[in-house]
């Protein structure tokens, strides 16, 4: 009942061990294919941007790793075993914790027992409260919290980034190893936003994984190591975050490949190819936030 | 109501202080954890404290009851009608137990008035009374819980609004209760049940007991246990509670049937009471137990409330009722006052939680 997972994973420098793999993954609504052929690694120790735009398959990836949707097709590998995750609870047992981007805190309850809500510790049958109370202090000061008064605070008396900060932290109390974080910034302020992302950092520091979803391109290249591209359910690109550039990551997003050029990789205009801009295209602009994806 | 409410601040804290003893002690401990004392406890005392002055308030609006009741007739102050107020508060006090939880829960029951009819009816008939007194009980409740289900189910799984699926089981329970009873009041002819409503336990009714029994239970269930917990959950963000992992629809589902199963005891000592089963028992009673629940400071939204708050509304609702009567007002007159009680009870609550959001 540790409050963190290991120390294990090798950090950031070299790429730590893959934790999660996914290979030729497929999922389908109806007629509808959303993800096709996908292969994507996560590793420990490093944060994972998921980056694509408004219906490139993110949510339904995600989804499927959380197993919310299964996964039609492929192998899920977890720490090196191949392993089948249909509902939520199997995903939940692995360690894969998800942070949902509508915060998912119920404002009427505190701090302690929106942590600790489904999951409650017990004592001879009754709520230990004193117990929850305690590791509720103890993981908001390993995160290195201190903006939040009281364990004991409502929920609705917290600010933007207080919340945020209270969803990330029920999901590394069950010692998770990988925490998916679906759009954390995009409500919040410039000085919450700089907050989170400092947590996140924190998150992998300490040995875990991360997958981070978001729109701001902004973000993805402050706090992300690796980076991972869906366009149009494909999964076109997974780049070191120091090898390509704010541009680079937007022509990706928008439909532009990776090409080895004299040994170089180089990303493709999209709307080289193109005759002009796709009407249907997506808008580059970093920043957007708060759409469905 | 409000200026009432406001008086007993300075002279309450000293009991509110020794109420919470025991919660400031998990807080005090829990402080030391966090290493920062001093903001973690007052947050939380505020809170308890803002729980408790609630309380506090409705004792104060009692004794001034008591006060009217005393100085408009001579009777109110005698040990037969404190007796009388406690024991016909007995009985909408467990129903009011089980629409506690269900409101907090984000839902309503309006079944339970005809939930208790139905029960006492079905418990009362011939056939079953052969079987004994055991047998009477184990019917009521299993007809309340039963019935508690069918509400739950429609609710919960089929989705449909609380207040028509409710509204419905009102109407149909009452109903059937009357086909079974042929319209007739059918007389309990087992002691044994009747003695129910005659036995003082150390000079307590057994009814009242019953009653503290229940209010206990519930107490220890609803903040001590995960169900209250995910009760608390549900109403408030039944969205976060199923992400969390919570069985909201079996979860929701329980939640009537708690609130049957409480009609069902209600209908036992209904049926000691007044020694009969009848289709006409409980009449209102889903009124009485909803103005108790918010009188006692549960949001009718969900998601917030206390057991002890709605008690409190049902002595403070029931005792009107006994001064109403003391001085012989007709009961159209009472029936008119309530009303207006209750629409000043909501009319309180809205401004409350308005100053509590801003």
């Amino acid at each position: 009942m540790t409050t963190m997972t290991t120390e294990a994973g090798n950090g950031a420098a070299t790429g730590g061990t893959p934790l999660l793999q996914l290979r030729g993954v497929n999922k389908s609504f109806g007629a509808v294919q959303v993800l096709q052929d996908v292969d994507l690694t996560v590793r420990l120790g490093r944060v994972t941007a998921l980056v694509g735009d408004n219906g490139a398959g993110k949510s339904t990836l995600i989804k499927g790793v959380a197993g919310i949707h299964a996964f039609d097709s492929g192998d899920y590998v977890f720490e090196g075993q191949t392993v089948s995750v249909h509902n939520p609870k199997q995903a939940n047992a692995l360690g894969i914790e998800v942070v949902y981007q509508d915060l998912a805190l119920c404002d009427n309850l505190d701090i302690v027992q929106n942590l600790y809500l489904g999951r409650e510790m017990l004592s001879t049958g009754f709520l230990d409260e004193i117990s929850m109370e305690e590791r509720a202090a103890e993981t908001l000061a390993g995160l290195s919290v201190r903006t939040v008064k009281s364990t004991r605070q409502k929920v609705a008396s917290l600010s933007g980034g207080q919340r945020q900060t209270v969803a990330i932290a029920r999901a590394v109390l069950w010692n998770s190893k990988l925490v998916i974080l679906d759009e954390p910034t995009a409500a919040l302020g410039v000085a919450q936003t700089e907050q989170v992302l400092r947590l996140v950092r924190r998150l992998a520091d300490r040995g875990l994984a991360v997958i981070l979803i978001s729109h701001n391109m902004t973000d993805v290249l402050a706090v992300a190591d690796d980076i991972a591209v869906l366009y149009l359910g494909r999964l076109t690109a997974q780049v070191d975050a120091k090898d390509v550039n704010h541009s680079e990551v937007v022509q990706l997003i928008t439909g532009g490949e990776l090409v080895k050029e004299g040994g170089k990789v180089v990303v493709t205009d999209p709307h080289d190819t193109d005759l002009g801009p796709d009407p249907d295209g997506p808008d580059p602009t970093p920043g957007q936030t708060g759409a469905q994806s | 109501m409000s200026d009432q409410m406001s008086e007993p601040v300075a002279s309450s804290q000293e009991l509110a202080a020794e109420v919470t003893t025991d919660e400031q002690a998990r807080v005090e401990r829990a402080a030391e954890v966090a290493g920062e004392s001093g903001p973690l406890q007052s947050v939380r005392r505020n809170e308890v404290l803002s729980a408790m002055l609630r309380n506090v308030g409705l004792v104060v609006v009692l004794i001034l009851l008591a006060i009217i009741g005393t100085l408009t007739s001579d009777n109110f102050l005698t040990s037969d009608n404190l007796r009388n107020i406690l024991v016909s508060s007995s009985v909408i006090g467990v129903v009011v137990v089980g629409m506690t939880f269900v409101i907090i829960g984000g839902g309503i029951d309006l079944s339970v008035g005809a939930l208790v009819a139905l029960a006492s009816v079905w418990a009362t008939t011939v056939a079953t009374q052969d079987y004994g007194a055991a047998a009477m009980v184990a019917c009521a409740l299993l007809v309340g819980v039963g019935a508690g289900l069918v509400n739950g189910v429609l609710i919960a799984y089929g989705r449909l609004v609380p207040f028509i699926v409710t509204l419905a089981m009102l109407v149909s329970a009452r109903g059937l209760a009357a086909k079974m009873a042929d319209n007739r009041t059918q007389i309990v002819r087992v002691q044994t049940v009747i003695d129910i409503a005659r036995k003082d336990v150390i000079g307590v009714p057994m009814l009242v007991v019953i009653l503290a029994v229940v209010v206990a239970a519930g107490w220890v269930v609803l903040n001590r246990t995960t169900f209250g917990r995910r009760t608390f959950a549900i109403g408030g963000n039944p969205e976060a509670a199923r992400l969390a992992g919570i069985d909201v629809r079996r979860h929701t589902a329980s939640l009537y049937m708690l609130s049957g199963l409480c009609c069902g005891i209600a209908a036992v000592m209904l049926m000691a009471r007044t020694t009969t089963g009848s289709s006409t028992h409980g009449n209102l009673y889903e009124l009485d137990a909803i103005a108790s629940v918010i009188i006692g400071g549960t949001l009718l939204s969900g998601g917030k409330g206390t057991l002890i708050g709605s008690i409190l509304g049902v002595l403070v609702f029931q005792t009107i009722t006994n001064i109403f009567i003391l001085n012989n007002l007709a009961t159209e007159v009472q029936m008119i006052a309530k009303g207006l009680i209750i629409v000043a009870a909501v009319l309180l609550q809205s401004r409350t939680t308005r100053e509590a959001k801003t």
